[in-house]
């Protein structure tokens, strides 16, 4: 995927993830576009590439929020060598792994924010946010994961289609 | 040529440290942003993305009214019947109140008291995003230091309190609601004057706790700000109780609020520019000292 269709989806995803997403909310839980993408993205892309969509996705997303800049990549990092490791393991990153890997990863991402919000000096409430933020983004990512999946495979096979 | 793969495929051979140097730059990201360092590069960066955001934003709402003019045509027409009935009855009260509202100004006048509410300056701003993060719940507004916005500042709507400045930059700043769990607010029952603390919920309704035993609360009274602790002015609005039950203590009541505003839904709202919070920190530090 190239450089700047891969900034604009994330930034596009970052936006959309402060506008529309939560008109959609269930109690606290939304979709997180930028996670979605930014793993998709990890399954077509080498890890360098990756990290990067990472820490540009996870900046983007700190803009958009109370979070210091950098604390979101830091659970977006974690999760493209979680995947790197993943492809290590199995023959194929299929859509049945990465839904395991998005269900995992929508987890660990929030609480790794968690730690990062306790870290920075920002209240925070675990078992609530487990019971009313996770579990219902967790359902929300494994739906839009679809989609997301979709979009990301058909730009990079566009991109892969080698010049005549 | 040679140096620069065999340099890549080094990187790719150790993921280990690879990993390691990238969270030393998120950590360095996160110490620089925290101490202020990235201030001006997160304004200039977020300027554009608020533009977006603004825009989309605007967008969201105009398709969600479209799809819930439709979807709630029948649930309109049932809210417009209760509407009516509770308008006769409130014109009937109406008449009682402007009784009262005279004998108040009287003694107002005598008093040389001007009300809190009349005397407030208000900034119109309109929201333009909401949190990424789900674990907050804050909304980003087009208003900052430039149209003399500062942390602290009290948001309100017609409807009612919305929250209070948190972070400001030059021209955006972001507001903390009273459903963010992590808010509190000193709120007082209109019809008893019972106080109590008012946070918010997981679930983004509002509870207020800490009501004593022996106070009288009613579904429907309203709960306003009281000014204690200084951070908000009295008398806002916050919301109607839904419920009460006694607090798991047995020391107190619990009392479910439903805030009158739809806090998914924000368009505009108004900053009180003229409201300084009073910053009680200081007697924190006298009483540890």
């Amino acid at each position: 995927m190239q450089t700047f269709v891969g900034v604009l989806l994330l930034g596009l995803a970052a936006a959309l993830g402060s506008t529309f997403m939560p008109q959609i909310r269930v109690f606290s839980g939304m979709p997180d576009l930028v996670l979605l993408l930014v793993l998709s993205m990890a399954v077509f892309n080498p890890l360098e590439r990756a990290v990067a969509w990472a820490l540009i996705g996870g900046i983007f997303q700190d803009m958009l929020s109370i979070m210091p800049l950098g604390a979101s990549a830091v659970g977006l990092v974690l999760m493209v060598f979680f995947i790197d490791w993943v492809r290590g393991q199995v023959f194929r990153i299929g859509l049945l792994t990465l839904l395991g890997v998005t269900v995992i990863s929508t987890a660990a991402q929030k609480i790794i924010l968690l730690i990062v919000s306790a870290l920075v000096g920002l209240p925070i409430r675990p078992l609530e946010t487990a019971a009313y933020v996770i579990l219902p983004t967790i359902v929300y990512n494994v739906i839009f994961l679809f989609p997301v999946y979709w979009l990301t495979r058909r730009l990079s096979r566009a991109r892969a289609v080698p010049k005549t | 040529m040679n140096s620069g793969l065999s340099y890549r495929r080094s990187w790719r051979a150790n993921r280990g440290l690879f990993l390691f140097v990238t969270l030393m730059a998120c950590a360095a990201l996160i110490i620089a942003s925290r101490v202020g360092l990235l201030t001006p590069f997160e304004d200039a960066f977020a300027a554009p993305l608020n533009a977006i955001s603004a825009v989309f934003n605007r967008v969201a709402f105009r398709i969600n009214a479209s799809a819930g003019e439709l979807a709630q045509l029948q649930a309109l027409q049932r809210r417009n019947a209760e509407l009516e009935e509770a308008l006769a009855q409130f014109q009937a009260e109406l008449v009682e109140l402007r009784e009262i509202a005279s004998d108040y100004q009287r003694l107002a006048d005598l008093l040389d008291y001007t009300s809190a509410a009349r005397s407030m300056e208000f900034v119109t701003a309109e929201v333009i995003a909401f949190d990424q993060n789900a674990i907050f719940r804050t909304i980003s507004i087009n208003r900052g230091t430039r149209d003399g916005i500062a942390v602290g500042m009290p948001v309100v709507t017609r409807q009612g309190l919305v929250g209070r400045v948190i972070q400001v930059s030059a021209t955006a700043a972001r507001v903390m609601l009273v459903t963010e769990t992590t808010s509190s607010v000193s709120g007082r029952l209109q019809t008893t004057r019972a106080e109590g603390a008012v946070f918010g919920a997981p679930n983004g309704n509002l509870i207020m706790s800490m009501i004593p035993l022996d106070a009288e609360v009613r579904e429907g009274d309203l709960v306003v700000t009281s000014g204690l602790g200084g951070g908000f002015p009295a008398d806002l609005v916050i919301g109607q109780v839904t419920s009460v039950r006694p607090a798991e203590n047995g020391l107190s009541q619990e009392a479910q609020i439903r805030s009158l505003i739809d806090f998914d839904t924000l368009e505009f709202v108004l900053v009180v520019t003229n409201f300084q919070p009073v910053d009680l920190s200081v007697f924190d530090q006298v009483g540890r000292n």
